[in-house]
């Protein structure tokens, strides 16, 4: 069960459309290392999870990636509001619009589909936490990417901030995969895999 | 009550509920890793607290943030009436 907070985790509000941005921005939203498939891949894993510390955790931030994609998908909204036909040609937008007009729908910059490949629910908690740490380094590497392009303050902002909260996960990650490994046979981790055996 | 309300005023509430809303989500994560960790705990008490205070304030004067919360005067479905968060409008 989930409940909607009528608010953004942080604000967003762009004045100066862009969409040249918005389309390297929407990566975040469906593509490889994006926030869809950063809360599908915790929400997804955490069923099968057999510590309750680390169950908690990826029901934690797999929700607060709802909160980030719904950011991202606030600021490509806003760098793609009252776009002419002439804006939309010439910025190259003209390709996702004419599938999509304006709406938001989740794709990678290049504009191949979200797809559920772009993650891992393995079952087995070594591998599963391992894949979590990577899949926030891959979207803090992400972010440094869009960071180098985008000039605009008020686009920046909302992204710096979701950049750091990649660096939070993968800390608390780290702490999961120690805590893990507290319950397993010290001598040797692989030993037994506590999700299956 | 739209266009009598003081924007400034709501923007800043919001913007605070904000703040302390990042406070306790770090804290949640924190202590998801950290369960027995006593000083956190407090602080997690102490700002749940002072989050619903807020919470309660805004949804009195500006209207609902979450579906469990109305206005005690409104005579129409704010939730619905009222702007998205996307918009950039107060969020």
């Amino acid at each position: 069960m989930w409940n909607y907070e009528k608010r953004l985790q942080f604000p967003v509000k762009i004045t100066q459309t862009n969409p040249e941005i918005a389309q390297v921005i929407i990566s975040q939203y469906g593509g490889p290392d994006g926030e869809l498939a950063a809360s599908m891949r915790y929400l997804a894993q955490r069923y099968t999870m057999p510590y309750n510390a680390v169950t908690g955790l990826l029901t934690d931030i797999g929700t607060e990636e709802l909160a980030h994609f719904e950011m991202i998908c606030a600021i490509v909204y806003q760098l793609t509001r009252n776009l002419t036909p002439e804006q939309l040609k010439e910025s190259g937008f003209d390709k996702y619009y004419v599938d999509h007009t304006l709406a938001l729908w989740p794709q990678s910059a290049g504009g191949i589909p979200f797809n559920a490949n772009q993650f891992q629910s393995k079952g087995d908690v070594i591998t599963d936490l391992m894949e979590d740490m990577a899949a926030e380094q891959k979207a803090r590497t992400t972010y440094d990417n869009i960071l180098r392009l985008v000039k605009d303050p008020e686009v920046a902002a909302p992204i710096r901030f979701l950049r750091a909260r990649e660096i939070v996960h993968f800390q608390r990650f780290g702490e999961a995969l120690r805590i893990a490994q507290e319950n397993l046979d010290s001598k040797n981790f692989y030993a037994f895999n506590p999700e299956f055996d | 009550m739209n266009g009598t309300c003081n924007c400034r005023e709501r923007k800043t509430l919001l913007n605070e509920i904000g703040k302390i809303d990042f406070v306790l989500v770090e804290l949640n994560l924190y202590l998801d890793t950290h369960p027995f960790d006593q000083q956190a705990l407090t602080n997690i008490r102490h700002f749940q607290k002072m989050k619903k205070q807020l919470v309660q304030e805004y949804t009195e004067n500006y209207g609902p943030l979450t579906r469990d919360c109305m206005n005690d005067n409104a005579h129409e479905w704010q939730w619905s009436l009222q702007d998205w968060p996307w918009e950039g409008g107060f969020y």
